[in-house]
């Protein structure tokens, strides 16, 4: 059997994606590759096309040229296999916490007391146990966060598409989800595209760091950090962040997003 | 305590009067005491009271405004023997249920349109210039050509009351549903929702503190149409007893029915804010 047919890829193939309305594309020829149990982080200066490419990934929007699929099949619509948490949670208001992790499983007919029990069992994993009955108001932003990532777990998919998740957050609930995040991403072996501002977080996330450049959006470097994959191994994530090759790793790319841009 | 610094900078020093002690910024001390609440019902009673004072005095003939205690009367007098031929629960009961009966239609015919003027560009197209052009008409021009298509009975002024109603409950449905954020439909169907789960999930629960300001704006429509659908053949109803007491000049049944319609709007007006409270409770505080 050969490796690619056992593996899922979410791929898209030079795709170029240009809106209604502007002379420029807003993105050109850009090919990513994303196997399971792959984190991919899209950074790069505002304009470049970052958060298009995760909405064409995740079927919101239609490349003008170039193929998205997902195990070789072209992606047309938006689906459970790719299960897309936003920077604003997006949580629905009129549900409680666990009603909205369940959410994905009450749309497929799931018994109620099924998903109530699959619905905390996830919440665990996000470290909410407690906050279940909880209506969506009275959650911190963090909490909010949690909840979102949990209802995008409970739809079982292949793959996450996270839109800048933790980008209305506090600094140090920052810190801490991204531990999370790594926690969930271990422990669920889901494919990640992420699309995120925050450099340390890119390094301390990903496997591999796709750095684009605005005007229009294409890739200009490719990192593989690797400090994931340290975490994933037990290394405490201030040991790593202490390391002097992680403020090198830093500086490098740093210099790579601002490449190119007028001083 | 210990203090890290990473620089010694002798020279620089906080200016302590950085951020401190900006005078506009500081917030004012609460005014005790007044509520909007007090302040409602001081009026309401000095209202009651001139009304009282110029009944007394006689400044005005008791045919044009007869006295607070004249009126606060006939309304056990015609609570319990009634006028022109039924009670004045009958009469409210009869007015009631109207309105209720056209609120019921006005939901189940304007929700669905205002759906569908949200959601697609052809229910836009098809409901839109209806609704626009059905808005403005006041109910006593639109009356009588109800009646000379479906009669003077009980549909007619059910129908009347609920084309006053139609507008408002399809509008604020419509407003509810555009303003239901793009990232939660989003969010919906990358977790598997087919269409029909989007509106039903998402869309419906989003639009729900609109489509419940449009019923409150729609009982008020209502109410004034009252009176006019009740012109027509009517033996009982509120608007009813109020024309027949008018006819006769019988004054203080004309102002106490104003004052118990009055009052049931705003018993009315109480519950559906009661029923937001339980139903969408989210409303304000996203």
């Amino acid at each position: 059997m050969p490796h690619l047919v056992l593996d899922p890829h979410l791929v898209l193939d030079k795709v170029s994606i240009h809106y209604d309305g502007q002379a420029e594309p807003a993105v050109e020829r850009v090919s990513i590759d994303v196997a399971k149990g792959d984190f991919v982080v899209l950074v790069g200066r505002s304009g470049c096309g970052k958060t298009s490419l995760l909405n064409v990934a995740a079927g919101l929007v239609a490349p003008a040229r170039g193929t998205a699929s997902i195990d070789g099949k072209p992606i047309t619509a938006p689906g459970s296999d790719r299960a897309v948490v936003f920077q604003n949670d997006a949580l629905f208001p009129w549900l409680t916490a666990r009603e909205n992790v369940a959410f994905a499983l009450r749309l497929r007919g799931v018994r109620p007391a099924e998903r109530a029990q699959r619905a905390d069992e996830l919440l665990a994993l996000v470290k909410l146990t407690d906050a279940g009955d909880k209506r969506i108001w009275e959650l911190s932003g963090g909490m909010r966060q949690r909840v979102g990532l949990a209802r995008a777990l409970a739809a079982e998919p292949e793959f996450l598409l996270l839109d800048e998740p933790l980008g209305a957050l506090d600094a140090l609930t920052r810190e801490r989800m991204q531990t999370t995040l790594l926690d969930l991403w271990t422990a669920s072996e889901v494919g990640v595209l992420m699309v995120t501002h925050g450099i340390e977080e890119a390094l301390v996330l990903a496997t591999r760091i796709v750095v684009l450049a605005p005007g229009p959006g294409r890739v200009v470097r490719t990192f593989e950090p690797g400090f994931s994959r340290r975490y994933a191994s037990g290394e405490a994530i201030r040991t790593i962040k202490a390391d002097p090759i992680f403020s090198e790793a830093r500086a490098d790319l740093t210099d790579a997003i601002f490449e190119g841009e007028a001083a | 305590m210990t203090v890290t610094s990473y620089t010694e900078r002798p020279g620089h020093k906080i200016d302590e009067a950085d951020g401190l002690s900006v005078p506009w910024s500081r917030p004012s001390p609460k005014r005790k005491g007044v509520s909007a609440r007090a302040v409602s019902a001081v009026t309401i009673l000095v209202v009651l009271a001139l009304w009282a004072l110029s009944a007394r005095l006689q400044l005005v003939s008791p045919v044009f405004l007869p006295s607070p205690a004249a009126v606060w009367n006939k309304f056990i007098t015609v609570a319990r023997d009634g006028f022109v031929d039924a009670t004045l629960l009958q009469h409210a009961v009869a007015s009631l249920w109207r309105i209720f009966a056209a609120l019921v239609a006005a939901i189940l015919i304007g929700v669905p349109v205002g759906l569908a003027i949200g959601i697609s560009t052809i229910g836009r197209g098809i409901f839109d210039p209806l609704l626009e052009f059905l808005r403005p008409i006041p109910p006593l021009a639109y009356l009588p050509l109800v009646i000379i298509w479906f009669g003077i009975g009980e549909p007619s002024k059910i129908l009347v009351i609920a084309i006053a109603m139609l507008a408002p409950v399809a509008l604020s449905t419509a407003s509810g549903v555009r303003g239901v954020s793009q990232e939660r439909i989003n969010a919906a169907r990358s977790l598997g929702a087919t269409q029909r789960q989007v509106v039903r999930h998402v869309i419906l629960p989003s639009a729900l503190p609109s489509i419940l300001t449009g019923l409150r704006i729609a009982l008020g429509a209502g109410w004034s149409t009252l009176v006019a659908a009740e012109l027509v053949a009517a033996t009982r109803g509120l608007g009813f007893m109020i024309q027949s007491a008018a006819q006769f000049l019988v004054t203080d049944v004309v102002v106490m029915g104003i004052l118990v319609i009055a009052a049931i709007a705003f018993v009315l007006e109480f519950t559906i804010r009661r029923i937001e409270r339980v139903l969408v409770p989210w409303a304000g505080r996203e």
